[in-house]
């Protein structure tokens, strides 16, 4: 018995062994195929080479040479360079391997040119092969013959030109799984929807904020926020204002203890600035008269909103008067509207770029700026239904209905309240002299959200104590504060506004994320 | 005996069914009818006659006794604060202009302690030279806050435009000391447009219109509706006429303001009137007024006189 199981197990086995031979034969039987098919392309690709040096990755650029080659930016590639072979750096936003041509598009900042890679007798298979497998946005090197279209590129910046590439070198390759989609970070909410295609959703932008910067419309915003700051600044300096530096890390909170950052400052504690203020007005009493600071600032409120962050660019002015503080109050409203003026004028390429992916309505205002007072904003809002009382603060709602009854009745976008119950500000607010009830402060309004708030300021020591004491604050941790006013300070004003929320409201975009290049929020802090 | 004799074609008496229609004429061949003739060319009326006529009358002043209760109607339905009854007026002596301050809250809505302002947008090519004059005028009866703005969607504003409502109210500081608001915004509109209390009130457009509601804040509306009706027919000429009509049209309308100021010293008889104001502001812009007749140049004139259209003429440059 046994010797038969024995004989029909090893009948068995050599079944086995036998199927096994048979497929392990028929494997290298494939594997050979396939080697001498890569072995006859390999010899064939390499035979037919002859692009071979007009194309490749380049070893990393770590300064080898300093090469004299002048490289022309994409929008400047114009008619008027026709014929001219030239050298170009850019992205490759697109490309497009049809049969025997490759169709490129390149890319750098807002400004996209087409670019056309054909097998002749300058380009071998092989080399528009390379082309068409590049990553999208690898920087490349690409040198090119400009040629004039007959119809325009639509889909390009640059529509009346396209390139003949000669030369294509890679410089820097990019991974070839991108986090976004840089079509899909582009495309306007309710298309994406429409048509069934992605939208990049706001956590994803921020996550990979280096890759989302790069759309046009990122561009676009933040080179519109440049300009704002730098009308801010040139609008400031023409009026005789004197630009400060004030400090960041403070020892006691100038708002109020609530929302402040502490950091371990050495064997204590120290806090982040929650505002300049404290600051400014120091300056004022310095004589410096018309002070502005530019600089961070830190709150933090544990608010998630569409318009808070904990870490904001602040444009701050203080500025001393001589009878009254509307003379502050037009200053101020002057530079705003030199702000709208100069975007209006000068970036309109910009709000347009914007305005396709967010379309908004266009941000109109008034000048000189309208002033409304508290009561009649009261009463308006009163009119239109809604149950307040005279002394009670503005809620959000509020405010933007405030914000469309005034669009409706004036067509601005723009404009001042005045006269603020006093009962509803900081403690260093100048009360109205003839309604102990109301105040000298304001508050300014962009498409209905409050931008700045200011006030004329406490400018007496005595008063100033007394205001603080009904305000229950510390004395002994604004000491320092008080004391400025003991030695003669001049009456003085100021507010200040935050940057993103400005660029933010001017453009008619619903997050401040938006426009903070890398925002700060409760819950997030990186990158 | 007569040479021919023709047979009778129908026969003489051919019953003839006489239709019920409303009107029944005499028959003119009938025998009789002398004495009806007779009364007719003496001047004494057929009894039957009279009696049609009184009836008449008496059908045509029910039918205007009802169309007048209806336009009664009609207005106090429409207009809140119209107390006029057309049925029951009777020409009365025109009611002396400005003398008594109106009672703003009658005509603008109760006050809610917010400053009422009134805000009109104009395009700077098109400037409301009326507007501006009542302007002048409404500075006289009431504390008015004045301000003038650039809207964004105008580059750029020649400055007497800008000074049009004069040097600012020292107190202009303080908007709560004022009665009225006087808003005015240069923009980019095709058609003047005031906007008063937008919950409740539709714009108003045209600056034919917007004088007129200016007006009645003057409370110098004239009450004899004869003069209303005039006052308004010489602003609706002055509208389309001489600022809107070719130059046919303006000399047409120039004549009959001549005769008309041949009869009384202003348009509407001896009292300065919004129509006045109205003409004078589209003669002096269409320009050319020294080839004026000469009733419309001494009528211009006296109304530089009167010393409301100085701000105009830094204008008409």
């Amino acid at each position: 018995m046994q010797y038969r199981a024995g004989e029909e197990e090893q009948q068995a086995q050599s079944k086995k062994a036998l199927k096994k031979q048979q497929k392990e034969a028929e494997k290298a039987a494939k594997k050979a195929e396939k080697q001498a098919k890569l072995a006859a392309e390999q010899q064939e690709a390499d035979e037919d080479d002859f692009a071979k040096d007009r194309y490749g990755i380049c070893p990393m650029v770590q300064s080898q040479q300093k090469l004299d080659r002048a490289l022309v930016r994409v929008q400047d590639l114009t008619p008027e360079k026709a014929e001219q072979q030239i050298w170009v750096r850019a992205r490759i936003h697109t490309s497009r391997a049809k049969g025997k041509q490759c169709f490129l598009v390149l890319r750098h900042q807002q400004f996209t040119v087409q670019a056309l890679l054909a097998v002749g007798d300058r380009a071998s298979k092989q080399m528009v092969k390379f082309a068409a497998n590049l990553t999208k946005e690898s920087i490349i090197d690409v040198e090119a013959v400009v040629k004039k279209v007959e119809q325009k590129i639509e889909s390009c910046s640059q529509q009346d030109v396209e390139l003949h590439v000669e030369r294509i070198f890679v410089i820097s390759q990019s991974e070839a799984r991108l986090p976004l989609q840089l079509e899909d970070a582009v495309r306007p909410e309710g298309e994406g929807d429409e048509e069934g295609r992605a939208t990049v959703n706001q956590d994803t932008r921020l996550d990979n904020r280096v890759i989302d910067l790069r759309t046009t419309t990122s561009q676009a915003i933040f080179r519109l926020q440049s300009g704002v700051c730098q009308l801010f600044r040139d609008t400031l300096i023409n009026k005789g204002f004197v630009e400060i530096q004030t400090p960041k890390i403070i020892s006691a909170a100038s708002e109020g203890g609530a929302n402040v950052f502490t950091v371990s400052y050495f064997k204590t504690s120290a806090y982040l600035a929650q505002s300049p203020q404290l600051y400014k007005q120091m300056c004022i009493c310095a004589d410096f008269d018309k002070v502005f600071c530019v600089g961070p600032v830190f709150r933090a409120e544990d608010s998630n909103t569409h318009r808070h962050l904990t870490e904001f660019v602040g444009l701050d002015i203080e500025m001393a008067f001589n009878y009254h503080y509307h003379e502050v109050i037009d200053s101020i409203t002057d530079t705003m509207v030199q702000i709208f003026k100069g975007l209006r004028d000068r970036f309109q390429t910009e709000i347009q770029m914007v305005n396709k992916q967010y379309p908004s309505e266009p941000f109109k205002f008034l000048e000189p700026t309208l002033r409304l007072e508290y009561k009649e904003a009261v009463a308006m809002l009163k009119a239109a239904g809604v149950e307040m009382g005279d002394e009670e603060d503005l809620s959000t709602p509020n405010e933007k209905l405030l914000g469309r009854l005034v669009k409706d009745k004036y067509d601005t976008d723009f404009y001042v309240l005045d006269k603020y119950p006093l009962a509803v500000r900081p403690f260093y607010t100048m009360p109205d002299p003839n309604n102990p009830k109301y105040s000298n402060s304001y508050d300014m309004f962009m498409r209905g959200e409050e931008i700045l708030s200011g006030a004329q300021r406490v400018h007496d020591a005595q008063l100033l104590t007394e205001r603080a004491m009904h305000h229950g604050i510390d004395l002994e941790k604004i000491k320092a504060y008080i004391d400025s006013f003991r030695y003669g300070a001049p009456p003085h004003a100021g507010g200040g506004i935050g940057l993103e929320r400005v660029t933010m409201l001017y453009l008619g975009l619903h997050n401040v994320r938006q426009t903070s290049m890398f925002p700060r929020d409760p819950k997030r802090l990186t990158p | 005996m007569p040479m021919y004799k023709v047979k009778p074609v129908s026969p003489a008496d051919i019953k003839i069914d006489l239709p019920t229609c409303m009107y029944k004429l005499p028959n003119i061949h009938a025998q009789g009818m002398n004495c009806g003739e007779h009364a007719l060319q003496n001047g004494e009326v057929d009894p039957a006659l009279k009696a049609l006529e009184e009836r008449q009358d008496e059908v045509l002043r029910r039918l205007y006794e009802l169309k007048a209760t209806v336009d009664g109607l009609a207005k106090t339905v429409t207009t809140p604060d119209a107390d006029l009854d057309a049925s029951t007026l009777s020409r009365g002596p025109a009611e002396s202009v400005f003398r008594a301050t109106a009672d703003l809250d009658s005509l603008l809505g109760k006050d809610l302690g917010a400053l009422r302002d009134i805000v009109i947008n104009a395009n700077p090519a098109h400037p409301p030279l009326s507007l501006l004059v009542l302007h002048a005028l409404l500075c006289q009866r009431y504390q008015v806050l004045s301000s003038v703005h650039v809207h964004s969607s105008v580059s750029a504003v020649p400055p007497p435009l800008l000074s049009c409502l004069g040097p600012r109210h020292i107190d202009s500081y303080a908007r709560q000391r004022f009665q009225l608001g006087f808003t005015l915004i240069w923009k980019d509109v095709s058609k003047l447009q005031m906007k008063f209390n937008t919950q409740s009130m539709y714009p108003i457009e045209g600056e034919a219109n917007v004088a007129r509601f200016l007006f009645r804040l003057l409370s110098a509306e004239p009450q004899d509706p004869v003069l209303a009706t005039q006052m308004d027919c010489w602003i609706d000429t002055a509208v389309f006429q001489l600022a809107e009509g070719g130059s046919k049209e303006r000399a047409v309308t120039l004549r009959s303001l001549n005769s008309a100021l041949g009869r009384s010293p202003w348009l509407l008889g001896q009292e300065f009137s919004l129509a006045d104001i109205v003409c004078a502001c589209c003669v002096l812009r269409a320009g050319q007024t020294t080839s004026a007749p000469a009733n419309v140049q001494r009528w211009l004139q006296s109304c530089q006189n009167l010393g409301h259209f100085d701000c105009v003429y830094p204008l008409l440059q």
